[in-house]
């Protein structure tokens, strides 16, 4: 991981607690901001966050269908949008003036599902990659996946090979073949961890903790054991033993159909343009068959020959089309598998306990 | 907090204008506003005894529930004889706030000492006056108590006028305590895991694990627990612990909660669920091993008479063939012959 020298990303609890904040109050609509922060020898430090205005929509508009579906399409366009680089602009110049690292780091976004690699987010990092310096990540935060349990923040940087191939525009199989990009080289993944202050880890231990080791007064009656209940410690969380299986199911295979459908859009694409490629390319051939054959009889009648190679200004090859859409889908399912095998893995250890417990002597 | 009754006596002063309420208001706090709260206060420059900052959240209709959920530093300086804060960036980063967060309004301020002094009461007037601040509910004042080695104390406070003349109301306030609690959302709930799981660690630090690393957690604290009451319950019968009914019922209470249900009901039950989940899984990586073949077919397949055979990577070849005979299979194999070669290129970077 020697890309961009960044090998690990630390990210304040602050930035947690507002990323999840942000995420879980826009859900499902995209949520996006911008982290600042800092490198200090191969670990990025981020420091502080804020959010992105929300994109106003015009009431009257909203109801259609179509109107709510640009709306999503500028929200998770965002990050790039030229109002929000002068909103961060500005933010970034007030939170300089109280001591907040005032380097941009990158954004963040939250997802659902782990639907997050499409265009926009490439578009959104190239940007980011691109424009502002080397050392920038986006940092994905998976909504509905933190409400079963386990918290999903996930940081990506576009790999150098795929920003070169992005900068150049081309994403047509011959491209592809001289640069071996594959859709598993578009993201790299940098470990996150979190990192607590001083004073935060003092404050989290005033929080609800274990309960206490010594000994206890036995309460007097049901009635005040269940009134004094002694608040539920953070960690661990138990939502994480939860049994639900169904919705995750579902929406996995309904992402993973919608996924087929578009890798088969893209296939048809393609094959239209073989088809109309080779339809063109049998009428050069005839075109050429027929002037050489002209040619020859003009040479007989002792005339000049007629140029040979005006075919490739009467005849118009179709252009290819880009093969980012494909790389992009494939890296999608790819992560959907990798999350549903992960699932899986949690829910059969889980089916198996509830099993053992219901049926003792089973096994 | 906890334990902790207030009296509220509200009269209000005659002659001094327009007052803020100061009925009751329960305040509950958002992790989110705390966190910022203490990164700012780490933030301060070292001579500054306590920095300020805006709260901001919601309020319910009657104003008589206050949820901060948001927090912003805002500079000010202090000395003995006066305080200086700097109304232009309150306003300025206030209207930066709002654009991303319409919903939340102005609730009030915090400061990060428990002290309350003169200069307290003149920057409590100014968020509850008008017209910019929260008149007319009453500003919510926040005290956290960020003295090193000490615990983090944490205090609210709405202000009601008090002064003999107009002039001296001005600048004085008193502060009346008002219930507070720290309360997370369900969303909160895994971030604050992760956080609180660095608590315990000497470099205050946690790496985002996977789902399976929770699940362990959880299911290790489970056990934990359940050993603690069966070591208590067996202690009990083996007469060294002293019992307790109302342990008992509560014991009972929760045993009875496991369902009665058939083996065989919930051998099927079992069977439908898991083979579910293994369907989906199996499906998930078939396509995705399906959509890798496509595409590997499509770069290949489509530059016949492009490419060069160097010979010089003989376990690349190898592979390529590979793919190509089950890329037959699966598509109906065009390109033929070609298509080995093509590949070739490609291997070296593949590994």
């Amino acid at each position: 991981m020697a890309d961009g020298g960044i090998h690990k990303v630390q990210v304040e609890a602050l930035v947690v607690m507002k990323i999840v904040k942000h995420s879980s109050q826009s859900f499902p609509t995209v949520a996006t901001g911008s982290i600042v922060g800092m490198e200090v020898g191969g670990t990025l430090e981020i420091t502080n966050c804020f959010p992105f205005p929300t994109v106003d929509v015009p009431p009257e508009a909203a109801t259609s269908s179509h109107a709510a579906e640009s709306a999503a399409q500028l929200a998770a366009a965002a990050p790039r949008a030229k109002a929000n680089l002068a909103y961060g602009a500005e933010m970034i110049k007030m939170l300089r003036e109280v001591n907040v690292d005032s380097q941009n780091v990158g954004w963040y976004t939250s997802t659902n599902m782990g639907n997050f690699v499409n265009a926009n987010t490439i578009e959104n990092q190239y940007f980011y990659q691109k424009d502002l310096n080397e050392r920038t990540v986006a940092l994905v935060h998976d909504v509905s996946r933190s409400a079963q349990g386990a918290l999903s923040l996930r940081a990506f940087r576009l790999s150098p090979s795929f920003m070169t191939a992005y900068k150049e525009g081309k994403f047509n199989v011959e491209s592809l073949q001289k640069s071996g990009l594959k859709y598993q080289d578009i993201l790299v993944e940098i470990p996150v961890e979190v990192h607590n202050s001083h004073l935060l880890t003092v404050l989290l231990h005033q929080l609800p903790t274990q309960p206490p080791k010594e000994e206890l007064e036995f309460p007097t009656s049901l009635a005040s054991l269940t009134a004094d209940a002694i608040p539920h410690p953070l960690d661990p969380n138990f939502d994480s033993l939860d049994l639900a299986i169904d919705p995750y199911l579902e929406k996995t295979a309904d992402l993973l159909l919608e996924s087929i459908d578009n890798h088969h859009t893209e296939l048809n694409n393609h094959q239209y343009y073989q088809r109309s490629l080779a339809r063109e390319q049998a009428k050069i051939t005839a075109w050429q068959t027929k002037r050489k054959a002209e040619n020859v009889t003009r040479v007989a009648a002792k005339q000049g020959p007629l140029p040979e190679d005006e075919w490739q200004r009467l005849f118009k090859l179709p252009t290819e089309p880009s093969r980012l859409e494909t790389l992009l889908n494939s890296r999608q399912v790819e992560q959907y598998s990798r999350q549903v095998d992960g699932f899986a893995a949690n829910i059969t250890s889980k089916m198996f306990v509830v099993k053992s417990n219901l049926l003792p002597g089973e096994n | 907090m906890a334990g902790s009754s207030f009296l509220h006596v509200a009269r209000p002063l005659p002659g001094v204008g327009p007052q803020p309420t100061t009925a009751p208001l329960n305040v509950s706090i958002q992790p989110q506003a705390l966190f910022s709260v203490i990164d700012h206060s780490l933030r301060r420059d070292q001579e500054t005894k306590r920095v300020i900052g805006t709260l901001l959240g919601t309020r319910s209709e009657d104003g008589s529930d206050v949820d901060i959920r948001a927090a912003y530093a805002v500079p000010h300086t202090e000395t003995d004889e006066q305080v200086e804060v700097d109304m232009d960036y309150q306003k300025q980063m206030l209207a930066l706030h709002l654009k991303a967060n319409p919903r939340e309004v102005l609730v009030g301020w915090y400061a990060t000492s428990a002290e309350l002094n003169t200069f307290s009461a003149l920057i409590q007037n100014f968020y509850a006056g008008q017209p910019e601040g929260t008149w007319p509910y009453p500003a919510v004042h926040l005290t956290v108590d960020t003295t090193p080695a000490a615990g983090i104390a944490m205090q609210t406070y709405i202000g009601v006028p008090i002064g003999v003349t107009e002039e001296r109301s001005q600048d004085s306030c008193s502060f009346i305590p008002v219930p507070h609690q720290v309360k997370y959302t369900d969303a909160d709930r895994s971030g604050l895991e992760l956080i609180s799981s660095a608590k315990d660690s000497d470099t205050r630090a946690a790496l985002v694990g996977t789902d399976l690393d929770a699940l362990e957690g959880a299911i290790e604290k489970v056990l934990d627990m359940l050993d603690r009451v069966s070591n208590y319950v067996s202690n009990v019968l083996d007469e060294e612990a002293e019992p307790s009914t109302a342990l008992g019922q509560y014991l009972m209470n929760t045993l009875s909660l496991a369902p009665k249900v058939d083996p065989a009901n919930i051998e099927r039950d079992f069977n439908n669920h898991i083979q579910d989940v293994l369907v989906v899984s199996y499906l998930a990586n078939t396509i995705r091993t399906q959509i890798d073949l496509s595409n590997r077919l499509a770069t290949a397949a489509l530059t016949i008479g492009g490419g060069e055979v160097t010979g010089e990577n003989q376990g690349g070849e190898r592979q390529g063939g590979d793919n190509r005979r089950g890329g037959k299979g699966g598509r109906g194999g065009r390109g033929g012959q070609n298509r080995q070669q093509q590949r070739e290129p490609r291997e070296p970077t593949e590994s």
